[in-house]
């Protein structure tokens, strides 16, 4: 089993998702347990990987690699994609934080009464999508699963959501796809521009099938990429990640090889790449101005959707910018390290100045979340060690936190289906343990030390701090983000939740505290985020060594 | 040195309150009753072991592995030296003495437990401020100790002020936090560390200029916690928290952590940074005494004064001397700390035993000729405001002495226009001395106002409460700190290694007659007709409407804060609605245009080119129809026609 975890991780929610869809009884509870089960078995998967990945080999692990599609097209060389899934220091966590935030929402899809083996098929589907888009090792099967997660989020937005769910659905959809389209030009330069070294070898013959690779081999025939000494049928074109970080296996003329002298209104043409690749991840995490489709959709999705949006699709694009954008585009990166940085500095205050705006409680957090987006890019533009890992855990503590965050809005949106901040006054009278947890969740989220936020915050802002190439303006505004936090958060705390007991719609008597569901999903959580607040070394463990190779190898 | 001795004491210090925190919050309403004893307990343990690892003379470092990421490697090390003694005495002792009182003022309080777990957590974070070595550790405690502030003046949270002002303490801490944490990193990015001991070493090699914005990012932290101009606004307002919090908190422990960081990292400030502290300062000192002057509050008199207090701190620490930052620190937080708790026993005199709206408890106008009723508090009230006022034999006079004295010699040092410093201090102490006599005379002289409400009986307040007024007034006495009461140099600034001996003689004179002059200056407006403008001004308290504009005495502060947030929020809203959004919206309705263009091309040119192609195929079809009639005659002449025709084109080949 061990070989094919990863596989088995994938394969799971999308049996799970055939069988909810084949599943031949109508009742609700066969689809709820037949998700709950998948979910599980995810689970113990997740922990089961975290036990094997070794934590100080900075290398990719538990690859499995085999090839899907091999076809000649005569001059212009071989297609080649590749069946490849593997796990490093940068992905684990993210693949973990999925399996967990996952496994929150299908608890929280309990109370879905409509339609619901379409919702939990579709649930399953996007769970597959978003598992295999982390493990992806090869850029045609990253941009399926990509492609892939849009589909069921579409749905599950537009036929479940709130009253403006179709006008929310299809403007996620746009801008999504919009974002892949950009995505989808450059994969395939990239892919023009790349050979497999290995498998151009064995086309050339001087790679026989079961003979051992050794380095010296791969330099030979890069070599004689060089040298122009390969014809143009021999040469085995790629998606895999590996290959395309690799400058050496970039064919010398090519359009985006790495001398390239294509221009496009003066701008070199790797570097509109990299540009374009950027704002198809810009649109997933979001950074402003490309954002604005995530408050209306976290406003209409259903609670579980919200949690998992926030909780995990985000994060992809924060990991693309990593894995994709910087790693095949290192110099470009460096070159546009200030504006990057920049965008995110303005992420951070713009968004915190709009979630100070809101009036309504989930939009509020949806504006919270591109405010704390913008601490990731922000680590990751300063190319530090401390930045990229910083960003790395702000992504895992966001994760863990706006999905505490979108729960504890469900809770309240479930007993009243009002969302409006001014409408509630001295909740603390009548539901005190929501209170109390709604409590750390925000204390967690404005940075508090103790739990996961602060670290992740003071992690990216020190990166960008020890950034060589970044002006110390950017990081020092930057800190202004937490001054909003702590205002917008403590201001809807002290307006909802202090004061005497006062609720717009006075005769509802459904202001109930706390069910034993409810603490179920949220004390894991609230576990998770004060343990990653305590000891960051859980998590610095596995991503040091893994980030520290990756930004030796780009350097 | 590393010293395996004190990991204990470590661990102790801090984890008892920690876990005093846990299982009182945890514990719930059953142990309400002993809530206010096991707090006493913890806190005296911690007093004893404090007391017993007192080894001034040398430095011993505690430390632990944290993570390492990059080059960065993070520990959590803790320190004993002579600074950490000091002040882990007095907040320990502080403490224990407002739990002692506290057991008894909020005996009734339904959430006893949550009120000592608070101020566990208080104290747990308090400590490690006190034990942190680096900055980056002293950060975390210091945001801890906001969130207890937080906690603690928001204790009454059905009392939307008590709630709004802890938000407002938070966020405008947040602020100073935020320029704090940036000084932090940039400490991090130039010298690759945090640690005391590593940046004395280090701090050599990083340029004057900035280490003079690295040194003003921090003092941003000292603005924040403790209320230096114009982050102040929180202090007088976080007196709507309990108030035995108020004397353990906001006045002698937890807003003396600002001065405590600038003792703590003297060493790197430059003499630019020392100048806009020393300004900042004076600001602050002048305006709180100011502010003092005019409150009728009873607790925001003490509040502005406090902050007036840690303004005349800062201005010590701007003259370049920490130590005696530090000892007007220890004097004020035992006389501070007195005012307040006996401030509190009054209002608990004077409290109604049946619920009057417009009855104010803390309002000084219904105060007046109480020192018979409470005769011990009174006593105890006076020895505090006199240390406070700095008058001689008191505690206050030899630190104040001592800074007035330090100031003349930088000054000497500046240059001429570096007098204006000491000098305006002096001022102030003057005003002190004006207000605290105000104050002193509308609670305890003059005629009996309580009595415009009937259920009014003042009494002199329990012994749990009295124990602790009167053990911080004897401290308030001058021989605990020097046998010479006109001298500071006393045992205690040797103990904190202040080295210079410079003393100059015509200091404490002049001082004390400034002092006499405000307090004669006082006793004269007490002799009038309407003392301080009591009557004027009290016309209005039976008033409901008028009663509540005076509870939002200082409510226009936010304004300086709040309006421009409001501001930029409400446009950056409009700016993302009609810009942003707009684009989109104009980028989507352009799409959805141009697609019933593209629709209408479609229809009327393509469509209608595949229709004339049809309709030309079908009128050819049906005039090809029209030829199979069925009719013999036709058939035979298009056979005949078609054998015609190919004949004619076998013979044109």
């Amino acid at each position: 089993m061990i070989e094919h975890i990863l596989s088995l991780l994938i394969a799971i929610p999308l049996l799970g998702a055939l069988a909810v869809a084949a599943w031949p009884s109508q009742r609700t509870e066969n689809f709820r347990i037949i998700a709950l089960t998948a979910l599980v078995l995810e689970f113990l998967l997740a922990v089961f990987l975290y036990t094997t990945f070794d934590q100080q080999n900075p290398n990719l692990q538990l690859s499995e690699v085999s090839d899907w599609i091999t076809l000649p097209i005569g001059t212009l060389g071989v297609v080649s994609i590749d069946y490849a899934l593997a796990v490093d220091g940068i992905s684990l966590p993210l693949v973990l934080l999925a399996v967990v935030v996952l496994f929150v929402g299908v608890i929280s899809s309990w109370n879905i009464a409509q339609k619901t083996r379409g919702y939990f098929a579709l649930y399953l589907l996007l769970t597959g999508s978003v598992v295999g888009c982390f493990l992806a090792q090869d850029f045609f099967l990253f941009y399926l699963f990509f492609e892939f997660m849009l589909l069921p989020m579409y749905f599950l937005i537009g036929l479940w959501g709130g009253p403006r769910r179709e006008y929310a659905a299809l403007k996620f959809f746009i801008y999504t796809f919009f974002g892949s389209l950009l995505i989808l030009i450059v994969m395939i330069g990239l892919y023009l521009s790349v050979i497999d070294p290995l498998e151009t070898a064995r086309a050339v013959g001087i790679l026989g099938m079961d003979d051992a690779v050794h380095p010296e081999l791969i330099s030979q025939i890069q070599q004689w990429l060089i040298d122009g000494k390969i014809a143009p049928e021999q040469i085995v074109h790629t998606f895999r990640f590996a290959y395309l970080a690799d400058p050496g296996n970039y064919i010398p003329g090519s359009l985006l090889s790495i001398a390239s002298e294509y221009f496009i209104a003066d701008t070199p043409i790797r570097l509109l790449a990299f540009w374009f690749l950027f704002i198809g991840f810009a649109v997933k995490l979001p950074v402003v101005p490309v954002h604005t489709w995530l408050p209306d959709a976290h406003v209409e999705a259903p609670t579980p959707i919200s949690v998992v949006l926030a909780g995990i699709l985000l994060k992809i694009g924060g990991y693309g910018f990593i894995r994709i954008v910087f790693g095949f585009f290192p110099i470009e990166a460096q070159y546009s390290i200030i504006p990057l940085a920049v965008l995110g500095m303005i992420s951070i205050i713009y968004g915190g100045f709009n979630a100070l705006g809101q009036s309504d409680l989930k939009k509020m957090i949806a504006y919270s979340s591109v405010s704390h987006m913008g601490f990731v890019l922000l680590g990751i533009a300063a190319f530090t060690a401390e930045g990229i890992n910083g960003a790395v855990y702000q992504m895992v503590s966001h994760g863990i936190l706006s999905a505490m965050l979108f729960l504890l809005t469900g809770v309240i949106y479930d007993r009243t289906h009002d969302r409006r901040i001014d409408h509630y006054r001295g909740l603390i009278g009548v539901m005190p343990n929501f209170t109390i947890i709604t409590g750390i969740a925000f204390f967690a989220s404005l940075g508090l030390p103790g739990f996961s936020g602060f670290v992740g915050e003071l992690f990216t802002l020190m990166g960008a701090f020890q950034s060589n190439a970044l002006p110390v303006w950017i990081p020092a505004v930057s800190t202004l983000g937490i001054v909003l936090a702590a205002a917008y958060f403590l201001w809807t705390y002290q307006r909802m939740f202090f004061g005497s007991f006062w609720f717009r719609n006075k005769d509802l008597q459904v202001l109930n505290d706390l069910t034993l569901r409810e603490k179920g999903m949220l004390l894991p959580l609230v576990f998770l985020t004060i343990l990653l607040g305590i000891l960051p070394g859980v998590l610095f463990n596995i991503t040091g060594p893994t980030v520290k190779a990756w930004l030796e190898g780009l350097k | 040195m590393p010293d395996s001795a004190y990991v204990l004491p470590a661990y102790l210090l801090l984890g008892l309150p920690f876990l005093g925190f846990l299982v009182l919050w945890l514990a719930g309403k059953s142990l309400n009753k002993f809530a206010g004893w096991i707090g006493v307990f913890l806190t005296a343990i911690g007093l004893i072991v404090s007391l017993k690892y007192a080894d001034p003379s040398t430095l011993h470092l505690v430390k632990f592995d944290w993570l390492t990421i990059g080059n960065t490697a993070i520990s959590l090390s803790f320190r004993f030296d002579t600074l950490t003694c000091v002040m882990l005495a007095v907040v320990h002792f502080v403490a224990l003495l407002v739990q002692l009182y506290s057991t008894a003022y909020m005996h009734d309080d339904p959430n006893l437990h949550r009120y000592f777990a608070f101020i566990q957590l208080f104290l747990f974070s308090m400590i490690g401020i006190v034990l942190a070595e680096s900055l980056l550790l002293m950060y975390i405690f210091w945001e801890l100790v906001g969130l207890s502030s937080y906690l603690l003046i928001g204790f009454w949270y059905f009392k939307p002020r008590a709630v709004w002002a802890a938000q407002k303490a938070f966020v405008l801490n947040r602020i100073g936090d935020a320029a704090f944490l940036t000084g932090i990193l940039m400490l991090f990015y130039y010298t690759g560390s945090t640690d005391f001991e590593v940046l004395s070493l280090k701090i050599e090699s990083v340029s004057p200029g900035i280490l003079t914005a690295i040194g003003l990012c921090l003092f941003g932290g000292c603005m924040g916690k403790s209320a230096q101009w114009p982050l102040s606004g929180w202090l007088p307002d976080a007196m709507e928290g309990p108030t035995p919090v108020s004397a353990l908190i906001h006045a002698a422990t937890m807003v003396a952590a600002g001065i405590f960081l600038l003792a703590r990292i003297s060493f790197l400030l430059t003499i630019d940074a020392r100048l806009v502290i020393l300004i900042i300062g004076t600001i602050t000192m002048l305006s709180g005494a100011f502010k003092a002057m005019k409150a009728w509050d009873i607790k925001r008199v003490l509040a502005y004064s406090t902050m007036s207090q840690l303004g005349l701190m800062v201005v010590a620490v701007g003259f370049g001397s920490w130590q005696t930052a530090l000892f007007h620190l220890v004097t004020h937080a035992f006389f501070k700390a007195g005012l307040f708790l006996s401030a509190g026993s009054v209002i608990h005199a004077v409290t109604p035993s049946q619920s009057e709206a417009p009855f104010d408890p803390q309002d000084m106008r219904t105060m007046g000729g109480l020192r018979t009723k409470l005769p011990i508090t009174f006593i105890c009230f006076s020895i505090c405001a006199g240390a406070l006022a700095g008058l001689p034999f008191f505690s206050g006079f030899l630190s104040k002495d001592a800074i007035i004295t330090e100031g003349f010699l930088w000054a000497a040092e500046f240059g001429v226009l570096g007098y204006v410093f000491p000098i305006i201090v002096i001022f102030s102490a003057g005003l002190t001395a004006y207000y605290m006599s105000r104050q002193l005379w509308l609670v305890f002289f003059g005629e009996k106002r309580f009595e415009v409400s009937p259920s009014v009986h003042p009494h002199e307040s329990p012994i749990a409460m009295l124990l602790p007024i009167i053990l911080l007034s004897v401290l308030s006495l001058f021989f605990w700190f020097s046998v010479n009461p006109f001298n500071a140099e006393g045992w205690f600034l040797t103990f904190i290694g202040q080295s210079e001996d410079a003393h100059l003689a015509w200091v404490p004179i002049v001082a004390t007659v400034t002092t006499l002059v405000f307090i004669l200056l006082a006793y004269r407006q007490m002799q009038t007709n309407d003392p301080f403008d009591t009557k004027a001004s009290s016309v209005s308290i039976s008033t409901p409407e008028k009663q509540k504009l005076t509870w939002l005495r200082d409510y226009s502060q936010e304004h300086y804060f709040i309006i421009p947030f409001v501001f930029i929020t409400k446009y950056l809203k409009l700016f993302e609605k009609k810009v942003i959004d707009g684009f989109i919206d104009l980028l989507a309705k352009g799409s959805v245009i141009f697609a019933h263009l593209i629709g209408w091309i479609d229809k009327t040119f393509v469509d209608g080119g595949v229709n004339l192609t049809v309709f030309a195929i079908r009128s050819a079809g049906q005039a090809a129809r029209s030829m199979q009639s069925g009719k013999i005659q036709s058939y035979y002449i298009v056979t005949a026609m078609g054998i015609f025709l190919l004949i004619l084109w076998l013979l044109m080949l």
